[in-house]
C-alpha cells in the first residue's frame, strides 16, 4: 500500500499509508490538489503538530480506517456523549493537555470521527459544572462585568425544561 | 490581464506558487525535488487556465482568529499557522487554531455546544460574553425550554434591567414567559417595559400568582399574539374574570389548582373558546353538569382533554363527554376516582379517534374495563393505569392483544404476576413500559422481557424482583433500550 510520511512539528516523521493519512480532510486535499504521485515517498510537514500527538493522531486513523463515513452533521439536533466506543474512552484516557491537543489537531487536520469523540469526551467532563470551573477548565477569561453576570445568571437560572 | 502572455501567466504563478510552496516548507531538505513539484503545481494551474486562482484565495474569513493566523504567514514563513495551499477552485483553507482561538471560533463552539442540552446550554451561556453571544443567537438551542420569570426578585431590579431581561428572551428565540408569584403591578409593569410582547408572547402562564382579575385582563390585552395560556394556583382569579378576559384566539388553556374555578368556568371556556384545541382542568368542584357545556364547534375541534382530580366528576360526565367531544384524540381521567366500568366502557364504544388514554388513580377500574378497551380502540397508542390497583393478569392479556400500542405505564398495579408478564412479551410494538412499584413480579418473570426487542424505555424502579443482576441481564440484551432503576 502506498504511503506517505507526516512530518511532526519536532521533525519527526512517521510513514503513514496514503488512505489512512486521508481521514484527514486537509491532507487530502492537500495531495489532491498538488496531484502527488504515490509511488513518490512525499514528507507532508505539519508544523502545529508535536510527534506524541501525532502518533496519538495515526493510532486513532489506523484504527479507525474501515469505519463507514460519518454522517453530515446536524446542528439542529441535540448529540448523544455517551456513546463513546469503549475502545475511544481507553484510547481518550488522557491526561487533560493531550486531550485538548487532539481535539486542536483534530480541527485542524479536519478529522471529523476524532473531533466528534473528543468534543464528547470533553462535553462529558464539563457536564454538571458551574460556569467558573469550565472557565478555569478551559482557561477562558470571565469578561462579563458584575451587572452582565448578574443578568445572565437570571436569563438563564430562570429557564425551566417544559 | 488580457494582454498578458501565456508565458508570463505562468512566470507569475511559479513565482506566486514558489513563495508559498517555501511558506509551506514542503521538501524544503530537498531542492532537486522542488522543481518537479512546482512544475506539476504550475501544469495544475495553467491546463485549468484559470489566473485568479493563482492569487491566494480570497476565502470568507471564518472568524477573526483565522485572520491573525493569515498575518502570521506574510510576517514569518517559518512560523506559520496555516497549511496553505493553492487550488483550482477556493476552498476553504485549513486553519490551525490555538486553544484559545478555539475556545471563541464561532464555528468550532456551535458545534460544541450541540453535545449539550438545552437546560447545559444555560450554564454555558455564563461563561464568557462569546459563549453567551453565539448561543443566544440561535433559538434552536433553547426549544423545549421556557423562561419563568421569578416577580418577586424580579421587581428588586431596575426596570432598565427588566427590560433587558426582557429583550434578552426576544434574543433567544423565546415566545413563551411564565409568571411566578406575579401580583397585579408585575403584570402592569411587564405591559409596559415589554412592548414587544404584545406581538412576541404565544405561551403565558402564571403560576402561584396572587393576580386579581383585573391584572389578568390587563395582560391579556396587551398580549395580543397569545394562544396559549396556562393559570396554576392563581386564587384571586374569579369565575367572572375568566369570562370577562378570555378571547377566541387562545385554543390551549390549562387551569390548575384555581380555588375559585368550578363550573362556571367551564361554561366561560365553552362560549368564549370556540377554536379550542387544548384543555387541562384541574379543579376539585367541577361536577357533571359542566362537561355538557362544550359547543358543536368544539366538539370538531378540540382534540385533547385532561381532568386531572377532578373527583366530582362521575360516568355521567363520561356521558356529556362522549356526546359534545367526539373528536378527542387525547384523554386524561386521571385521579377522576369515581369513574367505573361503565365509564369506561362508554369511552371505548364512542371515542375511537383516541390514541393516547390516562386512567390513573381510578380505583374502581377493573379488569372489565380493560376488555373494552382492548376491543374497541384500534388507534390507541399509549395507555397509563398507573394506581388501578384491581387490574390483574386478566386485565393485562386483553391489553396485550392490542397491535397498536406503544407505550404503557402500570406503576404500582399491586396485583399484576410473572403471568401477567407473559402476555405483554408477546406486544411487537411496545416502546416504552413502566411496571414501577409492581411487588409480585419475581426476577425470572422480569427476566422475560428481553424478549421486547424494541424497547427503547423499561422503567422498573421500586420493584423488590429487580435485582442488580436482572439490570445486567436486561441492559446486555436489550442494548437500546433505557433501563430505569
Amino acid at each position: 500500500m502506498p504511503q506517505i510520511k507526516l512530518q511532526s512539528s519536532d521533525g519527526e516523521t512517521f510513514a503513514v499509508d496514503v488512505e489512512i493519512a486521508k481521514c484527514s480532510v486537509t491532507i487530502k486535499t492537500m495531495l489532491e490538489d498538488l496531484g502527488m504521485d504515490e509511488e513518490e515517498e512525499e514528507v507532508v510537514p505539519l508544523p502545529n503538530v508535536n510527534s506524541a500527538i501525532l502518533k496519538k493522531v495515526i493510532q486513532w486513523a489506523t484504527y479507525h480506517k474501515d469505519d463507514p463515513p460519518p454522517p453530515e452533521d446536524d446542528e439542529n439536533k441535540e448529540k448523544r456523549t455517551d456513546d463513546i466506543s469503549s475502545w475511544d474512552a481507553d484510547f481518550l484516557k488522557v491526561d487533560q493537555g493531550t486531550l485538548f491537543e487532539l481535539i486542536l489537531a483534530a480541527n485542524y487536520l479536519d478529522i471529523k470521527g476524532l473531533l466528534d469523540v473528543t468534543c464528547k469526551t470533553v462535553a462529558n467532563m464539563i457536564k454538571g459544572k458551574a460556569p467558573e470551573e469550565i472557565r478555569k477548565t478551559f482557561n477562558i477569561k470571565n469578561d462579563f462585568t458584575a451587572s452582565e453576570e448578574e443578568q445572565v445568571r437570571k436569563e438563564n437560572e430562570w429557564c425551566e425544561e417544559k | 490581464m488580457s494582454s498578458m502572455s501565456a508565458q508570463g501567466v505562468v512566470e507569475r504563478a511559479s513565482a506566486e506558487l514558489s513563495k508559498r510552496i517555501n511558506v509551506l516548507g514542503l521538501r524544503r531538505d530537498k531542492h532537486s525535488a522542488k522543481g518537479s513539484v512546482m512544475e506539476r503545481v504550475t501544469n495544475v494551474f495553467c491546463g485549468g487556465g484559470n489566473n485568479a486562482a493563482v492569487a491566494a484565495p480570497e476565502k470568507p474569513s471564518r472568524l477573526l482568529p483565522a485572520m491573525r493566523g493569515t498575518s502570521k504567514i506574510q510576517g514569518g514563513p517559518h512560523q506559520n499557522h496555516m497549511l496553505v495551499v493553492n487550488k483550482r477552485q477556493h476552498r476553504v483553507q485549513p486553519v490551525y487554531l490555538t486553544w484559545d482561538q478555539l475556545m471563541v471560533d464561532e464555528k468550532f463552539l456551535a458545534k460544541f455546544f450541540t453535545y449539550f442540552s438545552p437546560c447545559e446550554r444555560c450554564v454555558l451561556a455564563q461563561v464568557c460574553t462569546r459563549w453567551r453571544d453565539i448561543l443566544y443567537r440561535s433559538p434552536r438551542n433553547w426549544t423545549g425550554l421556557f423562561p419563568v420569570l421569578q416577580c418577586r426578585e424580579l421587581r428588586s431590579s431596575q426596570m432598565n434591567e427588566r427590560a433587558r431581561l426582557y429583550s434578552s428572551l426576544l434574543r433567544r428565540g423565546f415566545h413563551c414567559i411564565c409568571l411566578m408569584g406575579a401580583s397585579d403591578e408585575d403584570a402592569i409593569d411587564l405591559v409596559n417595559s415589554f412592548p414587544l410582547a404584545s406581538k412576541h408572547i404565544h405561551n403565558l402562564s402564571l403560576r402561584c400568582s396572587s393576580i386579581t382579575d383585573r391584572g389578568l385582563e390587563t395582560l391579556l390585552d396587551h398580549l395580543q399574539a397569545l394562544y396559549e395560556l396556562e393559570l396554576a394556583g392563581c386564587n384571586e382569579i374569579t369565575e367572572a374574570g375568566l369570562w370577562a378576559c378570555l378571547n377566541p384566539r387562545i385554543v390551549s388553556l390549562t387551569l390548575s389548582d384555581c380555588i375559585n374555578v368550578a363550573d362556571e368556568a367551564v361554561a366561560a371556556v365553552a362560549q368564549l373558546l370556540p377554536g379550542l384545541y387544548e384543555f387541562s382542568l384541574q379543579a376539585y368542584h367541577v361536577t357533571d353538569a359542566a362537561l355538557g357545556y362544550f359547543s358543536p364547534k368544539q366538539g370538531s375541534s378540540l382534540n385533547v382533554l385532561r381532568l386531572h382530580s377532578c373527583w366530582e366528576i362521575t360516568n355521567h360526565g363520561i356521558v356529556n363527554i362522549v356526546h359534545s367531544l367526539p373528536n378527542l384524540t387525547i384523554l386524561s381521567l386521571s385521579g377522576c376516582s369515581k369513574i367505573t366500568d361503565d365509564g369506561v366502557e362508554l369511552i371505548a364504544e364512542n371515542l375511537q379517534k383516541l390514541r393516547s388514554l390516562d386512567l390513573s388513580w381510578c380505583p374502581r377500574i377493573t379488569d372489565a374495563a380493560l376488555e373494552y378497551i382492548a376491543c374497541d380502540l384500534n388507534q390507541l397508542e399509549e395507555l397509563t393505569l398507573d394506581r388501578c390497583v384491581h387490574i390483574t393478569d386478566i386485565g393485562i392479556g386483553y391489553i396485550s392483544t392490542m397491535l397498536t400500542l406503544s407505550a404503557l405505564y402500570l406503576r404500582w398495579c399491586s396485583q399484576i404476576r410473572d403471568f401477567g408478564l407473559q402476555h405483554l412479551c408477546g406486544m411487537r410494538n411496545l416502546h416504552i413500559l413502566s411496571l414501577a412499584g409492581c411487588p409480585l413480579l419475581t426476577s425470572s418473570g422480569l427476566s422475560s422481557l428481553i424478549q421486547l426487542r424494541h424497547m427503547r424505555e423499561l422503567e422498573l424502579t421500586n420493584c423488590p424482583g429487580a435485582s442488580k443482576e436482572l439490570f445486567e441481564y436486561l441492559r446486555e440484551h436489550l442494548p437500546r433500550c433505557l433501563v430505569i432503576e
